[in-house]
């Protein structure tokens, strides 16, 4: 039996791998390394609102009991023993992470549901609003910024940083409230309030995204309804975003403009579009990539005030319900959300610089 | 090999498609614009918009004012009231009542033929099951029937019975809480009678009783639709197929209702209910069955000076009533005593206190505690019917500070003062009461050792003659000497008490001009059953 021989240097040289041995892509390698640690964030996440919620110098009994029910001490201990908040601290964090681990993210005091359900439908309702802003953003945004750069010094970049500063400054609520009162109210529009009209059913439920699960059932008239509904609060969030993507596509490209490998593709002749498109814009996505990502991250967290002028029941609205009553599960519910919206939106941006600068693949 | 060309004209038809399908989407949307997406059944539907405080559609675990409405429109009671004449019980499931001498036998017949939205009748065992259900599954409403047995005389003949004498329990009975439920229906998706019961999930997506609706489907954050049951046999006269309850915050209330989006808005403030269109729409505006007061601690050890009657005292006298009704808007109203002036057993409104300002400086320099800081507590992140409760301390700190008693403001979120409050850690608190049922009983709460009592750290014995006259009034069983024995009750509250009744913020429902029969219930907001159209 003779031992098992080492490549050779040549096969060593090919990246030939020992027979038998798995080969791992360094991506995979990479993405399971990130895994891992968000998992470990995750746990944190968990931690940190389980003890931030407990330390508010509150009752939850009394804020979800009603006042003769709170001074019932048997109907106290059974709300206290169906939460499960007669037990310790740490038993309570403990069985939450037990139950986490099997989908269960408890019982909403405020709905009587599982959060877990709850979140099923006030997610989906978030995500289509943040897409189509995100989604506008990035195409008005970057388009702004670009031109305000190129004609930096000129009546156009002057006119577009003021646009950008009015959308970054305008408190959302108000301009919620105005665009409410002009376009649905007076102008007629576009309808106000939900995310469909009375008298229209909700499209059977597959991602909770009513105008692709109306489409995906064949649903137009439902789909134009849904649509309509999306039209005002997608341009509230999308007015802030452009401000703050015009900005920092701005600051990017001009970084890049004064780049010798720029001046140098011009002095090649290359034609100003190919300049722009293949060298500057490109070498300007990292930073602009990182700031989509946050925004993306924040229109899906913060959006409780336009839902609010909007009555759109989505994550926002979800989460101050729960704050405002002492909603102990849902607050976790939320707070693990969004740390996972966090950790992902991170982690497919952190993949995106690698797709886009082959500098960060190689690092 | 795809040539450049090809390629070009192949992005130039995405192109092309990407922009007709951005096209139609805008179209579409353009149609749906309208809103409706698809017909009404016969009727029509009326759209209500308010502002959620729903948790479920469970009759025995809901105790919110949406709740109650909801519970009201998809449930009948043994008995209700008609026209909103709270002072007088009438038969509803129940043809008509009896209540013993002792106050302790309630025994109600019920009326024939009556049946659930399945067109099964409604039988004395679902009413015992529905009574049993509430107390033992211990939820918010259990308490409505402490110390209430029921049993069934017979098929047809359901008794009350009280441990102690109950004069209250017909005035009881009309809340939502304690509405019949289908027991075979229930106990088929899990209901029990005790803290394993599971049929919540099942009475939040369709409802099990004999109201004059259905529930059609239900989302406590968004809406709850509410078709008309066509098995529907009782008193009332529902005019729409389909009912929409909306939540939507009071600011675009306004707005949708004018628009025509919403035909009636329950949750506007004085001031947003003033600038309306009055071409498109009518405000009823009038007081609401909650009372705003003051509590003042009676224990030394949190306060030597709200402990002091003479301090109270000179609270009292140094508030401007009037000025504080100007700040709630129209409809507020000042209730004379602890009970507001929609419920039985109110004071005349002649009777109310008054500022004396020469008064509050003598009591305050006779108190011995004049110049000490107090502390007035209250949630600051709360409104009452459009009343914020942050401008009436301030209002009240004015006033109080125009008399020489300085008032220190404490503001807090409500869920987290609640706490204090509860636990009687308040010096001053700054709170309202609103009714569980439209019975003077309910507010014996404001007596020595009542519920609220307890919270100022004022237990029995600590006023004997207010102990007397809550305690003669409490058992009392006859109608007309009741209504004087708590008249008597809250005035004693008024020169002795630890409570200050200040007002009864209003309410303003406003209508489509095309709608009729909307009127205000402390209890249920509105019965939409009761709503027609021109």
């Amino acid at each position: 039996m003779s031992a098992p021989s080492e490549p050779s240097s040549a096969a060593r040289r090919a990246g030939a791998r020992p027979a038998g041995a798995r080969a791992r892509h360094p991506l995979l390698g990479y993405l399971l390394r990130r895994l891992g640690v968000s998992a470990l964030l995750v746990v944190g996440v968990t931690l940190v609102t389980f003890i931030l919620t407990n330390l508010v110098p509150g009752d939850t009994v009394a804020a979800n009991l009603g006042q003769r029910a709170a001074s019932d001490p048997a109907i106290v201990a059974a709300y206290r023993a169906h939460y499960g908040l007669d037990r310790p601290l740490p038993a309570q964090y403990l069985a939450y992470l037990g139950n986490l681990v099997h989908g269960d993210l408890g019982e909403s005091q405020q709905t009587h549901r599982a959060v877990l359900t709850d979140l099923r439908a006030a997610v989906p309702a978030t995500l289509e609003l943040a897409l189509g802003a995100i989604v506008l953003s990035v195409l008005i945004g970057v388009g702004f910024g670009v031109v305000a750069a190129v004609r930096r010094g000129y009546l156009a970049d002057s006119a577009l940083r003021v646009v950008s500063l009015v959308g970054i400054s305008v408190p959302t609520f108000w301009l919620a409230m105005v665009a409410y009162y002009l376009l649905s109210y007076r102008l007629d529009l576009a309808p106000g309030s939900g995310r469909l009209s009375p008298a229209t059913t909700a499209p059977p439920g597959v991602t909770g995204l009513f105008t692709v699960d109306a489409l995906l059932a064949g649903q137009w008239q439902t789909f134009a309804d849904a649509a309509a509904h999306l039209v005002l609060p997608t341009l509230v969030l999308t007015a802030y975003t452009v401000g703050l993507l015009t900005r920092f596509t701005r600051t990017a490209v001009l970084e890049v403009l004064d780049q010798d490998y720029v001046r140098s593709a011009r002095a090649k002749g290359l034609p100003g579009r190919t300049v722009l498109l293949r060298y500057v814009l490109r070498a300007a996505l990292v930073p602009i990539l990182t700031v989509v990502g946050l925004a993306f991250g924040t229109l899906l967290s913060g959006t409780v005030l336009v839902e609010q002028v909007f009555s759109w029941p989505g994550l926002g609205s979800y989460a101050y319900q729960a704050s405002a009553h002492l909603d102990l599960p849902a607050v976790m519910g939320v707070g693990l959300v969004v740390g996972i919206i966090y950790l992902v939106i991170n982690l497919v941006v952190d993949l995106l610089y690698g797709v886009i600068d082959p500098r960060v693949r190689v690092s | 090999m795809t040539s450049p060309t090809a390629s070009r004209r192949g992005r130039a038809r995405a192109g092309l498609a990407a922009s007709a399908a951005a096209v139609l989407a805008l179209a579409l949307a353009a149609c749906g614009s309208g809103g409706s997406g698809g017909s009404a059944p016969d009727g029509g539907t009326l759209v209500i918009d308010t502002t959620f405080d729903l948790k479920t559609a469970d009759p025995g675990r809901e105790y919110e004012l949406t709740g109650q409405l909801l519970a009201h429109s998809l449930y009948d009671t043994l008995l209700g009231f008609a026209n909103n004449d709270l002072t007088k019980p009438v038969g509803n499931l129940a043809s008509s009542y009896e209540l013993s001498p002792d106050a302790r036998t309630l025994t109600l017949p019920l009326a024939p033929g009556r049946v659930f939205a399945d067109g099964t009748p409604v039988t004395a065992d679902d009413v015992v099951f529905s009574f049993n259900r509430l107390s033992g599954i211990k939820g918010n409403p259990s308490f409505l029937l402490d110390g209430v047995t029921v049993s069934k005389k017979d098929a047809t003949t359901i008794v009350l019975t009280s441990a102690k004498p109950n004069p209250a329990l017909p005035f009881i009975l009309p809340t939502p809480a304690l509405s019949v439920l289908n027991s075979k229906v229930v106990t088929a998706h899990g209901g029990t009678a005790d803290q394993s019961d599971g049929a919540e999930g099942y009475l939040n997506g369709a409802s099990a009783g004999s109201g004059p609706y259905q529930l059609k489907s239900l989302d406590v954050a968004s809406q709850a639709v509410l078709t008309r049951n066509p098995s529907y046999n009782g008193p009332a006269k529902p005019h729409y197929g389909t009912i929409v309850l909306r939540n939507v915050k009071a600011a675009t209330q306004s707005l949708n209702v004018q628009k025509g989006d919403s035909q009636v808005a329950l949750d506007l403030s004085g001031d947003q209910a003033s600038g309306l269109d009055t071409s498109k729409v009518t405000v009823t505006s009038g007081a609401s069955g909650y009372s705003i007061y003051l509590m003042l601690n009676q224990s030394a050890g949190v306060s030597a000076a709200t402990s002091n009657p003479r301090f109270v005292s000179a609270v009292r006298k140094a508030i401007n009533y009037a000025d504080l009704l100007s700040i709630a808007g129209k409809g507020a109203v000042q209730p004379a005593g602890v009970i507001p002036s929609v419920i039985g057993g109110s004071l005349p409104p002649d009777q109310a206190l008054k500022q004396d300002l020469a008064g509050a400086k003598a009591d305050l320099a006779a108190s011995g505690v004049a110049g000490q800081h107090i502390t007035l507590s209250y949630p600051s992140d709360f409104t009452l019917n459009g009343l914020s409760f942050q401008t009436l301390a301030e209002k009240l700190q004015a006033q109080l500070a125009a008399a020489g008693i300085t008032v220190d403001l404490a503001p807090a979120p409500v869920a987290t003062e609640l706490d204090n409050y509860r636990n009687g850690k308040e010096q001053i608190g700054l709170w309202y009461w609103g009714p569980d049922y439209p019975d003077p009983s309910n507010y014996l709460a404001f007596a020595p050792g009542g519920l609220l009592g307890k919270r100022a750290n004022w237990p029995v014995g600590a006023a004997p003659d207010i102990d007397k006259a809550a305690t003669a009034a409490a058992t009392s069983a006859d109608p007309t000497q009741r209504v004087t024995l708590y008249q008597q009750f809250q005035r004693d509250l008024n020169t002795g008490g630890a409570f200050i009744p200040l007002l009864q913020p209003p309410t303003n429902i406003v209508t489509a001009n095309s709608v009729t029969g909307v009127a205000y219930n402390p209890i249920w907001s509105v019965d939409v059953s009761a709503i027609g159209a021109k």
